[in-house]
């Protein structure tokens, strides 16, 4: 039995884990319909997916919830997962599910699947027939990938820096890569037995004033690291940022890199997809202007030529959506793909070619490293400061690099840190914002910076 | 393991010995210095190898002592304790400057004082109260990583001091390196009582660490020899001293360092040398009682010294430990241990326990203490795989290659 | 003059944190950030390690009332804090509150600033005004 066999035997024999049938798992999975894989849809590029957010705790409701949304022409199903689940606190979710049951109230923000078990949550699956992603932000997700996997959820998002960096204040990175290793190689595994399983990194990471250049440098880093363990199905993704053209432009280079970048490592073979996240920071509470942004989030991803995208709600800013309302996104966010037609196509060479600078030095340097592997140059850079998340709430969080919005609601850096950008490119940033106002408007300014949706 | 290389490593209670994969292991003679000692019984091993390929690491004498002077538990205590604690050092005290007019005065020999507090924009930390202490005290050496404006001053007035860079930065972040080089040198140093060590450099051109220190440096590497799984702890049992070395996810704290394991050791939990005060712990746990039961024995095998009393005393020693690092001792670290998947055992205690042995104990500690199902896995590394490992790396080089397991 | 700052509390709140620590630093204070989910002793130990003049504590979730009654205590334990300024800021109770009563209640406390569901520009000005009317002995150019 290999190492990564015998590990897989011991996580798998968790006490809140039912007895977990390796060759069943694997048969169901080989058998599985083609329509549960999302990399079979992706393969097919027959049009944008539309895929929402959710989750309830109770089977019951979850059911209710993935039938309102296939109601709604969703393409893809989430699988939200809650916060006792993402920390592995699985007697916590334990016993939040079974007050749930007990009296029809949520007291879990999303399906603990540990809890419920891959059998059960596999007759869900089954039986809608679509593909479901799943959600969650769980730097020690080994337990529950396997868990998903067997449940016929062949979506897996996240990964060691997306899943840590924005929500974490000290999980210990280093352990997370391992961890997220360990997910890759599990990953790769099933894929050998039917369509490939699709990883999706979570670019929106903090979802705040995010330079396109960090974005990016994550996403293909993420990417990279799970292509060398043999993932065929990769997602890139990022979120709506505030300038049309900036998301544009975003888009155009992260497609691009994405693709050379694997081809670097020999992994050309891999399907990338590009995923957009309609607006992630603060909503407008007024819900018809929420509808609004909304509807410009689809238009945009269609101008960028996204795979797939992921809505939000009218209520966002109100809290966890009603079933009827994340439905409702879905059936309007389809009607406007259904009716975008003869979309231009937009470059701006320039800001390409800016972009494209500042990630390969980031990337260069990043490679550069001294560590023996890919995952150690990673962790050791953001430890350096080489990569630096903005509004991170990590210890390791250089927290140096600064961003701003210029007139046309660019983010711009305009300090780097230790961010490695090539001169020039920080020159044109900085030119691009007006930074004659003293040092406290500016900080006036990140602030409406932030709330530009409100 | 290159076949060239002979490993010795120096416990508390016997040496052992790997040559061309070939393991020896000796109970000491404590009437002798250690180098006579090993001379008289394994010339013939020793001298088979050139000093540049000789390896010794140790931990005799229960390992160096050191007392922490610092100014707050969140930061200068806490780094310099953890700094101290990964390079093998056992920790005495730490005294809070605040208070050190009303500290105890150890009256032990301490090997290395450590001295630390503030960052490099503080000034006037130190003064009078400092060097009274100190003067009443008995050390090998001192070391100053504190400040940097206040070290002249303390430099003046404490003699045959090191001034090293502040270990806390100017973010409050913790700096291990330059210290932790310190402490794991201090064995090449002139330390009183420890003249045995020295003379081993007879035998050896390479630099002689102490144990725990190689061992908790070896740790991100073991998965490729076991099928241990993360998060894991590695317990050594020794002679003198219990290790307990844990991966950084099972606490909390806002330490980033590059260590992905940090230790702990306990004193008074050894079955050789330490056996009386282990004992004594045992005898005053409100479990022990329950224990005995499950392990079907009374109380009268603490005054036992047959191999069935040893026996107990290990699997005594895993359960005080995991104890200790539970809620119900509120310590210096409490262990998420819930999340612990492996416990790997090493040591003496893997020649006499059997890994059910193990495990039986582990799980009874959950059950009872931790009302939980939850069963790590017991790894004994009954070939000393990770101190062979621990030895044979060089030790500068922080980029060793990771072996990734074949899927 | 050199400030403490952080957050008791969670992590969505990182966002308010960083801008605290921005405009602090905009307004030439040195900072110290230990960011969200900071203990009590911890902010005053980091107080102790740097010299700091000025304790900022950010709590957002209401849920200061739960905490603050220790800290005359702890603080009593600390030999050097005596003349360190103490100052709270965010969202002091659950729903809006009555800012008569919140204010004198968070002084007694030990803070000798209180800010609540006030705005940050606001809140430092208070804090610059404070230490000008302080004089305090401490004090030096900003950087």
């Amino acid at each position: 039995m290999s190492l990564l066999q015998e590990e897989r035997k011991i996580i798998l024999g968790n006490e809140y884990v039912e007895t977990f049938d390796f060759a069943e798992v694997e048969n169901f999975v080989k058998n599985a319909n083609k329509e549960l894989f999302i990399s079979y849809h992706y393969a097919k590029r027959a049009k944008m997916l539309v895929q929402p957010r959710g989750g309830f705790p109770t089977y019951k409701k979850q059911f209710a919830l993935n039938e309102f949304f296939v109601n709604a022409n969703v393409d893809v199903l989430p699988l939200t997962i809650d916060s006792n689940t993402r920390l592995n606190d699985y007697g916590t979710a334990a016993k939040m599910l079974r007050l749930s049951e007990e009296n029809d109230v949520d007291m879990l923000n999303g399906y603990p699947l540990v809890n419920h078990g891959y059998r059960t949550t596999r007759k869900m699956v089954t039986h809608f027939n679509k593909p479901v992603s799943l959600r969650h932000g769980t730097p020690d997700a080994r337990l529950l990938i396997e868990q998903a996997i067997a449940s016929g959820i062949f979506d897996i998002e996240g990964g060691p820096v997306t899943y840590v960096l924005p929500y974490s204040k000290n999980f210990p990175l280093d352990k997370a890569f391992l961890y997220w290793k360990y997910v890759e190689r599990v990953c790769a595994s099933y894929s050998k037995l039917n369509e490939p399983i699709n990883r999706e990194s979570f670019g929106p990471l903090t979802a705040t004033l995010v330079p396109p250049s960090i974005t990016i440098v994550i996403q293909l880093l993420e990417m990279l690291l799970s292509l060398e363990e043999g993932v065929k199905s990769f997602s890139v993704s990022f979120a709506q940022q505030g300038s049309v053209m900036q998301d544009i432009v975003t888009g155009h280079v992260l497609k691009k890199l994405a693709k050379q970048y694997a081809e670097k490592i020999n992994c050309a073979d891999a399907r990338i997809n590009l995923v957009y996240h309609q607006w992630m920071g603060a909503f407008p509470t007024n819900q018809k202007y929420a509808e609004q942004l909304i509807s410009l989030a689809t238009v945009v991803a269609s101008i960028v030529g996204a795979d797939k995208i992921i809505t939000k709600t009218k209520q966002e800013a109100a809290g966890i959506p009603t079933k009827e309302a994340n439905a409702e996104t879905v059936a309007n966010t389809q009607y406007l793909l259904r009716i975008l037609n003869g979309l231009p196509s937009i470059h701006d060479e320039q800001e390409e070619e800016m972009l494209i600078l500042q990630v390969n030095a980031i990337m260069e340097a990043v490679f550069n490293d001294p560590a023996d592997t890919l995952w150690r140059k990673v962790f050791n850079s953001i430890k350096n400061g080489t990569i630096d998340v903005p509004f991170s709430p990590h210890i390791i969080n250089h927290n140096e690099l600064i961003t701003v919005r210029d007139s046309r609601k660019n983010i711009r850096i305009i300090k780097r840190g230790n961010v490695p950008i090539p001169n020039k490119c920080f020159e044109y940033e900085k030119s691009q914002c007006d930074l004659n106002k003293d040092t406290t408007s500016i900080v006036d300014d990140i602030i409406h910076d932030i709330g530009i949706m409100q | 393991m290159n076949p060239n290389k002979l490993l010795i490593d120096v416990g508390s209670t016997y040496f052992k010995l790997c040559a061309n994969n070939n393991l020896e292991q000796h109970f000491r003679n404590f009437n002798k210095s250690i180098f006579n000692d090993l001379n008289d019984k394994c010339r013939q091993t020793i001298q088979q190898f050139a000093p540049e390929n000789v390896y010794i690491c140790s931990s005799a004498n229960g390992g160096l002592s050191a007392l922490i002077i610092g100014l707050t538990k969140s930061f200068s205590v806490k780094y310099a304790t953890n700094i101290a604690l990964n390079s093998g050092i056992n920790i005495i005290d730490t005294i809070l400057y605040q208070d050190i007019e009303k500290a105890s005065v150890p009256s032990d020999l301490i090997d290395v004082v450590i001295i630390v507090g503030g960052i490099d924009s503080k000034n006037n930390v130190f003064g009078d109260p400092l060097y009274k202490y100190l003067s009443q005290i008995n050390y090998s050496n001192v070391v100053y990583v504190g400040n940097v404006p206040d070290a002249s001053q303390v430099k003046s007035h404490i003699p045959n001091l090191t001034v090293l860079p502040n270990i806390i930065d100017d973010r409050l972040h913790i700096i291990e390196e330059v210290l932790r080089t310190y402490l794991t040198n201090l064995y090449q140093q002139d330390i009183e009582g420890k003249e045995d060590i020295k003379e081993l450099y007879q035998i050896t051109k390479n630099q002689i660490f102490s144990t725990p220190y190689i061992v908790n440096r070896t740790l991100p590497l073991i998965d490729a020899n076991f099928s241990v799984v993360n998060p894991f702890v590695l317990l050594d049992i020794g002679g003198a001293t219990t290790d307990i070395h844990y991966s950084k996810d099972l606490v909390v704290d806002n330490l980033v360092t590059e260590n992905e394991f940090d230790r702990l050791v306990f004193k008074k939990l050894g079955v050789y040398k330490s056996r009386e005060s282990l004992v004594f712990v045992a005898r005053k746990n409100e479990f022990v009682g329950e224990l005995l039961m499950h392990l079907n024995v009374t109380e009268n095998i603490f005054d036992e010294h047959s191999e069935k009393a040893t026996r107990i005393l290990m699997q005594l020693a895993i359960f005080l430990v995991l104890y200790k690092m539970s809620h119900y001792r509120p310590s210096y670290i409490n262990l998420k241990l819930l999340a612990i998947n492996s416990v790997v055992l090493t040591g003496g205690i893997t020649k006499v326990l059997k890994q059910e042995e193990a495990e039986d104990i582990i799980s009874f500690f959950y059950k009872k203490i931790l009302t939980s199902a939850h069963r790590p896995v017991a790894i004994l590394d009954t070939e000393y795989a990770i101190w062979t490992l621990g030895s044979g790396i060089r030790l500068e080089d922080h980029s060793q290659t990771r072996h990734e397991g074949e899927a | 003059m050199k400030v403490v700052t952080g957050v008791v509390g969670n992590d969505i709140h990182v966002v308010a944190n960083r801008l605290i620590d921005l405009s602090l630093k905009a307004r030439g204070y040195e900072v110290f950030n230990l960011g969200v989910n900071t203990y009590l002793e911890e902010f005053f130990d980091a107080c102790v390690e740097t010299g700091a003049d000025i304790l900022l504590i950010s709590s957002l979730n209401g849920e200061a009332e739960g905490w603050s009654r220790e800290i005359k205590t702890l603080k009593s334990r600390y030999k050097g804090l005596d003349d360190l300024i103490m100052m709270i800021g965010g969202n002091l109770t659950v729903g809006t509150g009555d800012p008569h009563t919140i204010v004198p209640k968070y002084q007694r406390y030990g803070f000798d600033l209180v800010c609540h569901q006030i705005d940050l520009n606001t809140g430092l000005d208070m804090l610059q005004d404070f230490i000008a009317k302080r004089g305090h002995s401490k004090y030096k150019e900003s950087a």
